[in-house]
């Protein structure tokens, strides 16, 4: 793969996502996005889950458009919440709220609206170039593998969960398991033999993912929002000239939060099991860790509203990067649109570059697009978003709930799905409060298929001998770097000193 | 919170336990086609139930914390949960006669009114919109068949 390969598919793609219909749905899509991230209580993975089944009569490239304009226009909409109602609308951008809504407090919501939109910009696009210059030979690398070194990539991605996904690492590690589980819920793969389905003729299609990740995130976040009464007060705001102005000359100042944060943005996304979430808290703390005025964080510094926005949407970009080359998410949002490249008819991992050539640069192309489409409709736009938090919750939960039954039912057109919907809503609302964390269980339900054959195949290989995995340097080294990190919180907590936990990974 | 942790880890566990029994109906060795249908699911449920023993472990012997213990939800909680709670499943267990759009508008007039307390004006008004314009975006623009229940079909197609 040389750099003009590159280039030339560069083009092809901008020219892919440049055609009038997908250019008409990228602005769709950031729209929704940015609706769905102002509001709480209706998330980026939820959002998506729900437009999911929208996407069914489109051609593959317009529907992950879509699904990824949603996804740039949620992780910006969540700022506008956060600086202006002092909640944020997302869980990335729980950080943003610290020194976000202390500058709107002060009369100057239009800067920190601004250094918000800004630096979500340029950590999206310098993610953006890395992403086009690694994903390709990312892909040709992967190309090589078999099944026993996809099974130890596939180990490495829920290792990480448990080693780097904060939180319980026990809880993380059942939740891994229950995933899996789950997804041998249907019928054996290899021997086309019905399991697992307790004698239910309806479970003989397998629990869909999308009907439990919509119980899951949607129902479960509503149950949780309803119980702490959410009162929604905010400060009106609107982004001018004066503000663009005094935000862009102080810009240079930040260079290095920015540089920080996009870098550590996007290898926390490449990684999977982390997301836009944990990145923004480790780049907020990071900012004020080198800061020179460390107490003026968290009374509306601006660079406190810089730093988490950068490395969010970085992480938002990098978390593509495995799911489009190897087939494994780096976030349950991405999670959610891989479960849509199945129902699109698509086979996600390294031949996608080799024999889906328009759906992968259409999708690379229409980043760099919508990036900067993006930041000109939410700098403009604000009022009209924000006037969306004013929709009042009694009309806005069951609005969601409503919405949660057409996109659950959609998948299959079985009642039976509407029940577990709702089932999941009550164990997502049951597992947040016990602070079990949800994106392990997502990820591995939407994995567990391409797992179990990878293992199974490779016991084949290896005429059921363990050892294959022993024997190929590349799988050795994954399974190895795999055991480290489920030992690492173990080995953490024999040395006495178990460092403060970040918050539990729940979307992103 | 610690009781509804220790409760909920055992429920875990009781569950993991029917999963082994449910993979244990199928050939969990090795087969003609190398690992049998019931040898992930097998080893997956056995694994996940130890992990549900270790939490179960776990959360007793977490020490009673200094005061009050914080109940799993509050009382004054239970109203406002159970109000978004109990009319969805009225709804989805009569969905049959009533559809979505039907169950949805009912749902949502309720809500409305017993928990956002609006005038009855806009409750009627935003009640009978608002399912009105998800019908013709999800009928009509994106052709997505929902159950529309037995009262629509009527009203639509006479039948």
């Amino acid at each position: 793969m040389d750099l003009f390969s590159v280039f030339g598919n560069l083009l092809y793609g901008l020219g892919v996502a440049l055609t009038p219909t997908n250019l008409t749905v990228a602005f769709v899509g950031l729209i929704l996005g940015t609706a769905i991230g102002v509001l709480p209580g209706l998330g980026g993975t939820n959002g998506i889950a729900l437009l999911l089944p929208l996407t069914f009569n489109l051609p593959p490239t317009s529907a992950i458009i879509l699904l990824a304009s949603v996804y740039w226009g949620a992780l910006f909409g969540g700022a506008i919440t956060s600086i202006l109602f002092n909640i944020p609308g997302e869980p990335w951008s729980v950080a943003t709220t610290f020194d976000g809504h202390p500058l709107a407090q002060q009369g100057k919501p239009g800067i920190a609206l601004t250094a918000a939109f800004t630096s979500s910009f340029l950590g999206a696009a310098v993610s953006i170039v890395l992403f086009t210059f690694f994903a390709p030979p990312l892909a040709e690398w992967a190309l090589r593998f078999g099944p026993p070194e996809n099974f130890a990539v596939l180990l490495l991605a829920f290792a990480t969960f448990t080693g780097l996904g904060g939180g319980d690492p026990a809880k993380a590690l059942f939740m891994t398991g229950l995933g899996l589980l789950l997804s041998t819920v249907g019928f054996d793969i290899v021997s086309g033999q019905p399991r697992m389905n307790f004698g239910f003729v309806e479970l003989q299609s397998g629990v869909s993912f999308i009907v439990i990740a919509i119980g899951l995130f949607g129902l479960g976040e509503i149950f949780l929002t309803v119980e702490e009464g959410l009162r929604l007060r905010g400060i009106a705001g609107r982004v001018g000239f004066r503000d663009l102005w005094e935000m862009w000359r102080m810009l240079p100042r930040f260079w290095a939060t920015i540089v920080r944060g996009t870098i550590l943005g996007f290898w926390i996304g490449v990684l999977p099991g982390t997301g836009a979430t944990p990145a923004s808290f480790m780049s907020y703390g990071l900012a004020k860790q080198f800061s020179k005025h460390p107490e003026r964080f968290g009374k509306g510094e601006v660079e406190g509203v810089v730093a988490p926005e950068t490395a969010a949407h970085a992480a938002g970009i990098g978390a593509l990067l495995p799911m489009i080359t190897l087939g494994i998410p780096g976030s349950p949002t991405a999670a959610v649109m891989l479960a849509g490249f199945f129902i699109w008819g698509l086979n996600p991992g390294a031949l996608l570059f080799q024999t889906q050539r328009e759906f992968v640069w259409g999708l690379i192309g229409s980043m760099y697009i919508t990036n900067v489409l993006g930041v000109l409709i939410v700098l403009t736009m604000v009022p009209v978003f924000a006037a969306i938090n004013r929709i009042p919750f009694g009309v806005l939960a069951p609005l969601i709930v409503i919405l949660s039954s057409i996109g659950a039912f959609a998948v299959n057109n079985q009642v039976l799905d509407l029940w577990i919907m709702l089932g999941s809503g009550v164990l997502g609302y049951v597992f947040k409060k016990l602070k079990y964390p949800l994106a392990p269980l997502v990820v591995a339900l939407v994995l567990g298929d391409m797992t179990e054959q990878a293992l199974r195949q490779s016991l084949i290989m290896g005429q059921g001998s363990l050892l294959i995995f022993v024997t190929r340097p590349i799988a050795l080294t994954f399974l190895l770097a795999g055991l480290f990190l489920f030992l690492l919180p173990l080995v953490r907590g024999l040395r006495g000193r178990r460092p403060r936990a970040p918050e539990p990974v729940t979307a992103g | 919170m610690r009781r509804a942790d220790t409760a909920f880890a055992l429920l875990l566990v009781v569950g993991a336990a029917i999963m082994i029994r449910e993979a244990l109906r199928l050939p969990i060795a090795w087969t003609a086609i190398g690992p049998g249908a019931g040898f992930f699911p097998f080893w997956l449920s056995v694994g996940v139930a130890f992990q549900g023993v270790i939490i179960l472990i776990r959360s007793l012997r977490v020490p009673a914390p200094p005061g009050r213990e914080v109940p799993f939800v509050e009382p004054e909680a239970w109203r406002p949960l159970l109000v978004a709670f109990l009319p969805m499943v009225a709804v989805i267990a009569a969905i049959n006669y009533l559809g979505i759009y039907i169950g949805g508008a009912l749902y949502l007039a309720g809500y409305m009114i017993f928990v956002g307390r609006h005038h009855w004006t806009s409750v009627i008004l935003i009640s009978i919109l608002l399912p009105l314009g998800l019908f013709l975006i999800f009928e009509r623009w994106f052709l997505l068949p929902m159950p529309k229940g037995l009262i629509l079909e009527h009203l639509l197609f006479g039948r």
